[in-house]
């Protein structure tokens, strides 16, 4: 990991495109003036100037430099201004942090990329990452899920991702309109068909905690091994080097040694999903 | 090994008013203060027992400015650095917990470690208790044996001076002229004060229902899902002293604000207690009931600290028992813990 002389500093960042994905959800794109890369899973601090700091895993390219995308979903008062944001405006950010996914360990593996919500951004810059090494894993299966078609991330994107040979892509909304074609139902009704080699195969999943806790449990009743999923933690990272205490969980500091934990590290640590 | 009497010492104290902004223990009422030491002949204490205010808040300081704007120049402050006097072992201890966290993992903290550099600890025996002392029972002694510079032991009309680091070393060459060989006899003197005390907390402990450090162990994750959480946190009113005067507790949050010409981040003490603590944005909070922040607190104290650093994160100085508006008692919750892990 690479050091710096003070953690705390953030570097300037321009805001050059703010899209709006859905009715609570902005994509912001910047470019930070020193270009720092990331592994995908790492996260990264997004200051408001004077407004505070929130956590976001990033949700572009890991081999871009230059420029950095988050997807923030407007929640609370750093999110609120995040939405306010206009090209041109400044940031500023602060990371990489945290160990990020180790994809590495993942090659020659049949791999199922579970989302919900907002937690499709992660598993987007994850996605970018498994599409520019696609050659490298046996099979590659995406299943997302939101509340209705208008809260999809993505969309067009995500359209295309349904055409490429090396996935086998999967959706669904909690409740439908009459434009949609896909699955009606929580995204634990769209896992039964990932048909996988369960006990040998990885499962990345990323979205909201509740959507977290059910999948796990579908995922283990099919035979995924606790060690093979790889979750998303959220809990309150702030200081993003494992001092300020915010999002310690159990022995862990999800900023430092997550947010990406494997189950088997956290099922016995006290409400991991609340 | 030195001796320097009280009448040098009080020389020392001036001389080192040159190159330390020097900080000696005030009794005020029943308390000791952390006072700046002015001119000689300026009252203070080296002995008796441990100041209200905790060590840590000369090094990680209660509001440091951590950084201005974007630029990478590391804030500073106009100030000449510390010179602690009269810091007991149970603050000591408190840089095994504070020195873990901020100079230990990938990602150090610039503004600890130089006052950890730059900061003077002149410690002291203890040659009092009082009603709240327990540090034996977390394997201390009431006098210091490591983390120091100098330390002083109270003996006939003077000090005992021992070097504890080549920065306490390099003090009493400058200073060479206040100290002396000392007499052989006073190393017994030293020891016997220093073995009376140490029996005095041992009593104190018993007395409540302690042992020693051994008992502790494992302790809060057996009596994980017990009732004393919920017990001990019924009268507690969530003020977050017990975290604020804790030698350990370093929890803190970052805070943002603007100026006119930039924004300024400003890193200030936090409480676990606090119900907002662990709450993220989108409305989840881990630990939403205070029983389960007060269970938080003992669990970060004597189940994550001695797994991830081999150290209970506990000094028994005891402030917390005369912080709490509440009467909540460390001692008495570690009883009932030690007692609920045996009866199981």
């Amino acid at each position: 990991m690479q050091k710096v002389d003070n953690p705390y500093r953030s570097i300037e960042a321009k805001v050059l495109e703010a899209i709006t994905e859905t009715p609570t959800i902005k994509t912001i794109r910047f470019r930070p003036a020193e270009p720092f890369g990331f592994k995908t899973g790492q996260f990264i601090e997004v200051t408001v100037p004077g407004v505070g700091e929130a956590p976001f895993t990033p949700s572009s390219r890991p081999s871009l430099r230059e420029e950095m995308e988050v997807t923030v979903m407007k929640v609370g008062k750093v999110t609120a201004r995040i939405h306010e944001l206009k090209k041109g405006d400044t940031i500023g950010v602060r990371g990489p942090f945290g160990a990020g996914y180790p994809i590495d360990e993942f090659k020659g593996k049949e791999i199922a990329v579970v989302g919900g919500g907002c937690g499709l951004a992660p598993l987007r810059s994850l996605m970018y990452e498994f599409f520019s090494r696609s050659g490298e894993f046996k099979k590659l299966s995406f299943r997302g899920g939101c509340k209705n078609p208008q809260e999809l991330l993505y969309r067009n994107e995500i359209d295309g991702w349904a055409k490429r040979d090396d996935l086998n892509l999967r959706l669904t909304v909690d409740k439908g309109d009459p434009t949609w074609k896909g699955n009606v139902g929580v995204v634990t009704t769209i896992l039964d068909d990932l048909d996988m080699d369960y006990p040998r195969a990885i499962a990345v999943v990323c979205g909201p905690p509740i959507a977290m806790k059910f999948s796990t449990k579908k995922l283990l009743e099919l035979g995924f091994k606790e060690k093979n999923i790889y979750l998303s933690m959220e809990k309150n990272m702030s200081c993003g080097i494992g001092k300020c205490g915010h999002c310690r969980l159990g022995t862990y500091y999800a900023c430092k040694d997550g947010p990406v934990f494997t189950y088997d590290k956290i099922k016995n640590f006290p409400s991991i999903w609340d | 090994m030195y001796y320097i009497s009280s009448e040098n010492f009080s020389k020392f104290l001036v001389s080192l008013k040159k190159d330390y902004e020097v900080f000696v223990p005030v009794k005020k009422g029943q308390q000791r203060f952390y006072q700046k030491f002015t001119a000689a002949g300026a009252d203070y204490l080296v002995g008796e027992v441990r100041a209200f205010e905790p060590l840590k808040s000369f090094f990680f300081r209660a509001r440091e400015r951590v950084a201005s704007g974007f630029s990478q120049k590391i804030p500073q402050r106009l100030e000449r650095p510390f010179a602690i006097v009269g810091v007991k072992a149970c603050d000591l201890k408190g840089f095994k917990i504070q020195d873990y966290v901020f100079s230990n993992h990938d990602y150090q903290d610039p503004f600890y470690l130089k006052l950890r550099e730059a900061n003077l600890v002149i410690s002291a025996d203890c040659t009092s208790v009082i009603e709240s002392c327990f540090c034996t029972a977390l394997g201390l002694k009431p006098y210091p044996q490591m983390n120091f510079d100098l330390n002083l032991s109270s003996v006939d009309e003077g000090y005992l001076v021992e070097i504890g680091s080549s920065k306490g070393k390099r003090i009493v060459e400058k200073y060479t002229l206040f100290f002396r060989q000392p007499r052989e006899d006073l190393m017994s003197t030293r020891n016997r004060r220093r073995e009376k005390i140490f029996r005095e907390v041992e009593v104190q402990v018993k007395s409540n229902g302690l042992s020693n450090q051994e008992s502790f162990k494992g302790v809060v994750e057996k009596g994980f899902e017990s009732e004393i959480w919920s017990e001990e946190a019924e009268a507690c009113v969530e003020c977050g002293a017990c975290n604020t005067i804790c030698p350990t507790c370093h929890c803190f949050l970052l805070y943002d604000q603007q100026n006119d010409a930039q924004m300024e981040r400003l890193r200030i003490w936090d409480s676990c207690m606090i119900k907002d603590f662990a709450r993220v944005a989108g409305g989840a909070n881990p630990r939403e009931k205070l029983w389960m922040r007060l269970r938080n607190r003992f669990e970060k104290k004597f189940d994550f600290f001695p797994k991830v650093a081999a150290e209970f994160a506990c000094t028994g100085c005891g402030r917390c028992i005369s912080a709490c508006p509440a009467k909540i008692d460390i001692r008495k919750v570690l009883k009932k813990l030690v007692d609920n892990a045996k009866s199981r």
